[in-house]
């Protein structure tokens, strides 16, 4: 029996490129005072990914690349997207970003506690209630 | 010019993009406790993926596989956000069978 390591790689480099984008997307767009270089580095490596894939005889090294352009890709959109969570207080500003400081006092929304830092209790909260939840945590921990 | 590589990427795009809608749909009828299931089925998937002698048929479910256990640990943090509003919530779900078990263990969250 023959076994086909390209499904498992393929696997790995899925997961591996979702968590690696969906972690350094948010620690990157919180520390950077302008969103334009970081999202045009990840547009060249996706893009140099996705052409190198054209070039590339072996399928079992060109499927990983295929996945980790198209991510990385993705990736540079999403640190739009993120900006626009930071804008709406769905996800924490960084009071030490300049950036983030505008957007703190051009956007009512934005906040700098992270609201989803809890475990959830099964039932819907409204905007006192979630404060309360992410800060009686942070007394427990 | 081989196409392959970029076919996968294609492909996995769309898989990403079918991610999105389970988790939200997933977490609104079934709750996150369900991330168990969730994550074996991936497990399954990816195993399954080894034995497939066709290219297209063992990346496929590769992907799927491994966008299932990434979505397994969405599922906690999309609870919370349906809890604050920023998602339609639905207080009647189906719950998963050994709830009190799952209960007891830690959510993977990444």
């Amino acid at each position: 029996m023959t076994y086909n390591l390209i499904g498992p790689i393929s696997a790995l480099a899925t997961f591996l490129g979702i968590w690696a984008g969906h972690v350094l997307v948010r620690e990157i767009e919180k520390h950077s005072a302008s969103i334009l270089p970081p999202s045009f580095g990840f547009a060249i490596l996706g893009i140099g990914l996705l052409v190198s894939t054209f070039f590339t005889s072996s399928l079992i090294l060109s499927a990983p690349m295929g996945i980790i352009g198209m991510t990385a890709l993705w990736d540079a959109y999403e640190f739009f997207r993120q900006e626009k969570r930071i804008k709406h207080g769905h996800a924490p500003a960084n009071p030490r970003n300049p950036r983030h400081i505008k957007i703190l006092k051009a956007h009512t929304t934005a906040t700098t506690l992270d609201l989803l830092n809890r475990n959830p209790i099964g039932k819907q909260v409204n905007a006192e209630e979630a404060l309360q939840l992410i800060t009686l945590e942070e007394h427990t921990q | 010019m081989n196409w392959f590589g970029f076919l996968v990427g294609l492909v996995t795009f769309v898989v990403i993009g079918l991610g999105f809608v389970w988790v939200i749909r997933g977490e609104r009828y079934l709750g996150y406790l369900w991330w168990p299931y969730f994550m074996a089925l991936g497990i399954v998937l990816v195993i399954i993926s080894f034995f497939f002698q066709n290219t297209w048929a063992s990346v496929l479910t590769g992907v799927i596989g491994g966008s299932f256990i990434w979505g397994a640990t969405e599922f906690k943090e999309q609870a919370i956000r349906a809890e604050l509003g920023w998602f339609p919530f639905n207080a009647k779900k189906i719950r998963p069978p050994f709830e009190h078990i799952i209960k007891k263990w830690k959510v993977p969250h990444l």
